[in-house]
């Protein structure tokens, strides 16, 4: 699954750590999401939309 | 000094994991031990090595509780898979090594160096996991 986090975060010039605190997880979960190694879970999906104030669909695409 | 996890602090949860399953570890060496040094000083009965063989179980139940109530109350899905994947490397691995010592052993001109324990096998194991893994996604 592909997702824009990276570029979400750049914009918000937040550090993986940052956005890791924010979402109260590892800073390797946000590493691991981003680089595509590890698919959320539901709620977590649902907390970075709710954190970046965009649709779920908008942050993750189900492209290989 | 502090242990780290994830290059971060342990949260409590995590803390206390650890504490409960080293003393639980702790405890089934030292029942392990006492109770074969019991049962070979004593030359008791049957019932008696029966019953007294059951109580180094108990600590082992008690890191299957103490793991599995990580596992539920865990919030970080990453870590959480981490720590899962490191448990199924665990169990591998004991299977691996009980089969093979279980098989040298069985030899009566192999001479059995130390008594080991399966638990400390799979204990041991986790953790060399658990750093792999880790280290893996740093």
């Amino acid at each position: 699954m592909k997702n824009r986090l990276r570029v979400l975060r750049a914009e918000r010039d937040w550090s993986q750590a940052d956005l890791a605190d924010r979402l109260q997880v590892s800073r390797q979960s946000v590493n691991a999401i981003e680089t595509g190694r590890f698919d959320p879970s539901l709620p977590l999906a649902f907390k970075l939309a709710k954190l970046f104030s965009t649709p779920i669909e908008q942050i993750f695409s189900d492209e290989e | 000094m502090n242990i780290r996890l994830c290059n971060k602090e342990l949260s409590p949860l995590q803390r206390r994991t650890m504490q409960l399953f080293g003393a639980n570890l702790g405890f089934t060496a030292v029942l392990s031990l006492a109770t074969h040094d019991l049962v070979k000083d004593m030359h008791p009965s049957a019932l008696f090595i029966y019953l007294t063989a059951l109580l180094p179980t108990i600590p082992v139940v008690g890191i299957v509780v103490v793991v599995s109530r990580y596992l539920a109350r865990e919030t970080d899905d990453f870590i959480r898979m981490l720590v899962v994947q490191s448990l199924l490397w665990g169990l591998g691995i004991t299977f691996v090594l009980d089969t093979y010592l279980g098989g040298l052993f069985s030899h009566p001109q192999i001479f059995r160096l130390i008594p080991i324990l399966n638990i400390d096998l799979f204990c041991v194991s986790v953790g060399i996991a658990v750093r792999i893994q880790l280290w893996r996604n740093r």
